[in-house]
């Protein structure tokens, strides 16, 4: 085996341009695959640790008649819990109302959550330095829909939890930032008290979210819903980006083998006489398989090695700067870091280089079998068609 | 009584040609004992490369039996013909059949790489095999870089350099001026005389036949006359 790599790579190394072009094409793929899937992974660690840090804690107890994405089960989804059965938990209380901002309506959602809660990122106890009547918190995306900044009174309209309408002025006391848009677009954050006093839902709460030391118990009339359900359409969505990636890179990777398959056919034509004296010296037909063989595969270990190295400078800058996805891509439902950073991992690298050596490998032996069949002294003589 | 390292009983060599037959070689009978300096010749078409590709286990008869070194070549798997050429078969081509991606060291190394030899003995045993050919000095260049009888004497140099028994050359002046051929056959010759090789030719070349001991004519697939000489060319 040895001596079958040592021979491989000297032909390889002595073929010259044909090798480095192939050499160019699977690093290529490498590079591609890699930083795809980095992406593809870093989109995915990002997004949910940010869903845990901004929305979802470590898990929700949300109301049996409350659904976060059905608008109607807002009215009669919420209900209180005694205090021992909220401890570490902090309770968020969900109504419906609309503002008025120059004149315009604007259907949001109000959401209440304590002050004091230290649960998610949310800056919600900038409220309690306010001197203002009737602070709230709201993220860069509703001050965009809204056209607000921070400062800016909006008139606000609500409902009490009789039906009856009520409206106050409602002053934006800051403006936060947050890479998870489901807890901005169309929200309006304030302290959880001043909601259930102006809604009258005293001690309710639409759903709660979960500390790390909460240990979810059943509860009759709640129902408690873990990270990984939480984030499961999330997980999907990345799920479904990665199955349509796969057919990208295995287009691609097809397109880089094709190159070693046609060269391997090639050869074996090419360098008949060369096989033929290989066996004429002393060599098995099968050494002589295995150095074609082997041939194939380095190609794909030199190109594995060509995209490390070259994709190393891409890998590092977008591990350092990340790769800013724009807020466009927000459109898409599921959540999305302007910047994502990619996570290239040693799984990944390793991965990637096992898939490439392997499939190279393979498309290098189907073409190279015929040696193992062949006439050495048509092959000597250059007749093998 | 002289060693017989090839003895051939019988042997007769068929290929299908379309729907029939063509028979290359037909009731051969011969034997080679160790040392000589023999050569098969005859026009082209006479099967004289056919025999000496049966010898060198590259191929086997259809009928009767040929053995080199003991071994019987019909009844050899692919592992133990490679095994007889390694060890004790060398090749000469008309056309040199020089590895072009190795220099002339590494073309002539290759043979001791299969046997694993170590690295030292190798260089020792390759430089010593350059030496004889006169090319020690050409050791690191490309076969792109030889006049066509440096490449022939790389590749008597590779055929040698495992001190075979047994050399095969098929037409191993075809392709040399009468110079280049002269010294070439020389150098071969030389080899015989000192390690006691046998050499065992397939040519239609007078030069080549100048030099040989033995003459086995081939006419049709047959041995038309197999006829000790005094060889006339010496140096």
């Amino acid at each position: 085996m040895k001596i079958a790599f040592k021979l491989a790579f000297k032909n390889l190394i002595g073929a010259g341009l044909r090798t480095w072009l192939n050499v160019a094409v699977l690093a290529f793929c490498f590079i591609v695959i890699v930083f795809y899937n980095g992406f593809l992974n870093g989109w995915q660690n990002q997004g949910r640790q940010d869903a845990m840090d901004w929305e979802y804690g470590h898990g929700q107890l949300l109301h049996a008649n409350y659904n976060p994405y059905d608008v109607f089960s807002i009215q009669n989804g919420h209900g209180n819990l005694s205090a021992e059965k909220t401890e570490d938990l902090s309770a968020v209380l969900v109504r419906q109302a609309s503002v008025y901002p120059k004149g315009r309506m604007n259907p949001v959602l109000l959401k209440g959550i304590s002050i004091d809660q230290k649960v998610i990122k949310l800056p919600i106890k900038l409220l309690a330095q306010s001197d203002v009547e009737f602070p709230v918190l709201i993220g860069k995306r509703m001050a965009e829909t809204l056209k607000v900044k921070a400062g800016d009174q909006v008139l606000l309209r609500w409902r009490d939890k009789n039906g009856t309408y009520d409206a106050a002025n409602i002053t934006v006391e800051a403006i936060f930032e947050s890479k998870v848009a489901t807890i901005d677009n169309g929200q309006i954050w304030l302290g959880l008290d001043k909601l259930r006093e102006m809604t009258g839902l005293t001690n309710e709460a639409s759903y709660f979210i979960a500390h790390e030391a909460y240990q979810p118990t059943a509860i009759a009339g709640w129902e408690f819903q873990a990270l990984s359900t939480l984030l499961k359409d999330f997980d999907a969505a990345v799920q479904a980006e990665r199955i349509a990636s796969v057919i990208i890179y295995s287009v691609l990777l097809a397109l880089g083998l094709l190159a070693v398959f046609d060269t391997q056919v090639l050869s074996i034509f090419r360098r008949q006489k060369e096989i033929g004296t290989y066996i004429a010296l002393g060599m098995t037909r099968n050494q002589v398989l295995k150095i074609f063989t082997i041939e194939g595969s380095m190609y794909s270990i030199f190109g594995g090695i060509a995209g490390i190295i070259l994709g190393a400078p891409l890998f590092f800058y977008t591990l350092s700067q990340g790769i800013n996805v724009g807020s466009e891509i927000e459109g898409m439902g599921v959540q999305f870091a302007d910047v994502i950073y990619p996570t290239f991992g040693l799984t990944l690298l390793a991965g990637t280089f096992v898939i490439l050596v392997f499939t190279a490998t393979l498309v290098s032996f189907l073409p190279a079998r015929k040696i193992s069949k062949l006439n050495p002294v048509y092959a000597l003589k250059g007749r093998i068609s | 009584m002289s060693e017989k390292i090839i003895v051939i009983e019988n042997l007769v060599k068929r290929f299908p040609v379309g729907e029939g037959e063509f028979t290359a070689l037909s009731d051969i009978n011969l034997s080679f004992e160790k040392g000589e300096f023999s050569g098969i010749v005859g026009p082209s078409g006479s099967g004289k490369t056919t025999l000496l590709n049966i010898i060198g286990s590259l191929d086997s008869p259809t009928e009767g039996s040929c053995t080199v070194m003991g071994k019987r070549i019909s009844d050899l798997s692919h592992k133990q013909s490679a095994q007889l050429r390694n060890m004790h078969i060398g090749f000469i081509f008309q056309v040199y059949n020089l590895l072009p991606v190795y220099t002339v060291f590494e073309n002539v190394e290759f043979a001791l790489l299969l046997q694993k030899r170590s690295a030292t003995a190798r260089k020792k045993a390759v430089m010593e095999a350059l030496e004889w050919v006169g090319l020690e000095k050409m050791a690191d260049k490309k076969p792109s870089k030889l006049s066509g009888g440096e490449g022939q004497r790389v590749a008597i140099a590779r055929a040698m350099v495992k001190r075979p028994e047994l050399v095969l050359a098929d037409e191993p002046t075809a392709n040399l001026d009468a110079k280049n051929a002269h010294a070439i056959l020389q150098t071969m010759k030389k080899l015989n005389e000192e390690l006691k090789t046998t050499f065992l030719f397939s040519t239609h070349d007078e030069k080549v036949m100048a030099y040989l001991n033995r003459l086995i004519h081939l006419e049709d697939g047959k041995v038309a006359q197999d006829e000790w000489v005094t060889a006339k060319s010496t140096r």
